[in-house]
């Protein structure tokens, strides 16, 4: 990505390589201001996006293999129970306000 | 959820691209399913369920990924969005298996040289690899990729339209 003021098609081979390789970040750092505002005007660009998700997920998205399934269960379970103590705390908080108001 | 999960980390790679990240924006849009379920109490099929888990639940959370790094760039916010999260469109369609034969026939239809290029990138090609296959530049191979997606695309489209 060295080049610095890239035609669409080749933003659009940088954006299809950070897609496949897993770094979409280091593409959208890359952009230059003026590389942003060919992207923003061109139509072609953003029609060609939607294939390249495509082709990346036909190519690549059955090769997405989580080692443990559990392990991920378990985290999920543990952001749903983190959820669960902020919003006890929020209405403790919230009636504990209320009952001061009171006095 | 482990009936799901495959199907809805599949998805979530087509914005993403990136394992890690696919499973932590999953780990929120599960959580957000628990706390607010009611969106998919009608859902009839698997594509159904994809649309509406996207529509509803994934599109917020990508959305947030790349939040942060949005100030220091030129893309506008809007541009970002479209990029990492974008409206309901071909991809909210098509389930992994449709995809992967939709895809094969549309392939099948290209020009030989145009149909190269696209299978060795699925293969995992660098643009200069490919060069090397093809016997011609990066510049003319990047050409060739974006005009063959183009024509794929108008492709699809009539599919999903007839659909």
């Amino acid at each position: 990505m060295a080049n610095v003021n890239r035609e669409v098609q080749e933003l659009l081979a940088d954006y299809a390589a950070a897609l496949r390789d897993g770094c979409l970040p280091a593409f959208l750092k890359s952009l230059t201001r003026e590389e942003a505002g060919r992207i923003h005007e061109s139509e072609e660009f953003w029609e060609a996006t939607e294939v390249v998700r495509l082709m990346n997920s036909a190519g690549f998205g059955e090769g997405v293999v989580t080692p443990d399934v559990g392990l991920f269960i378990s985290r999920v379970d543990a952001g749903i129970a983190s959820r669960l103590k902020k919003g006890k705390a929020s209405t403790r908080s919230r009636s504990r306000s209320r009952s001061h108001a009171n006095l | 959820m482990r009936l799901t999960f495959g199907m809805f980390i599949r998805h979530l790679h087509r914005y993403l691209g990136n394992e890690v990240e696919c499973e932590d924006v999953l780990e929120d849009v599960y959580a957000d399913i628990w706390e607010n379920p009611d969106h998919l109490r009608d859902v009839e099929n698997e594509r159904h369920l994809l649309r509406t888990v996207y529509l509803y639940y994934m599109r917020k959370r990508l959305r947030e990924v790349y939040r942060r790094m949005n100030r220091s760039l030129y893309l506008s916010q809007k541009d970002m969005q479209n990029l990492v999260a974008p409206e309901l469109g071909l991809c909210e369609l098509m389930s992994q298996a449709e995809l992967k034969q939709i895809l094969h026939r549309m392939l099948g239809k290209l020009k030989s040289r145009e149909r190269k290029a696209i299978e060795l990138w699925m293969q995992g090609m660098s643009n200069r690899a490919i060069a090397n296959e093809l016997k011609t530049t990066v510049g003319a191979v990047k050409m060739l990729e974006f005009r063959t997606v183009l024509k794929l695309r108008k492709m699809l489209k009539d599919y999903t339209d007839e659909d």
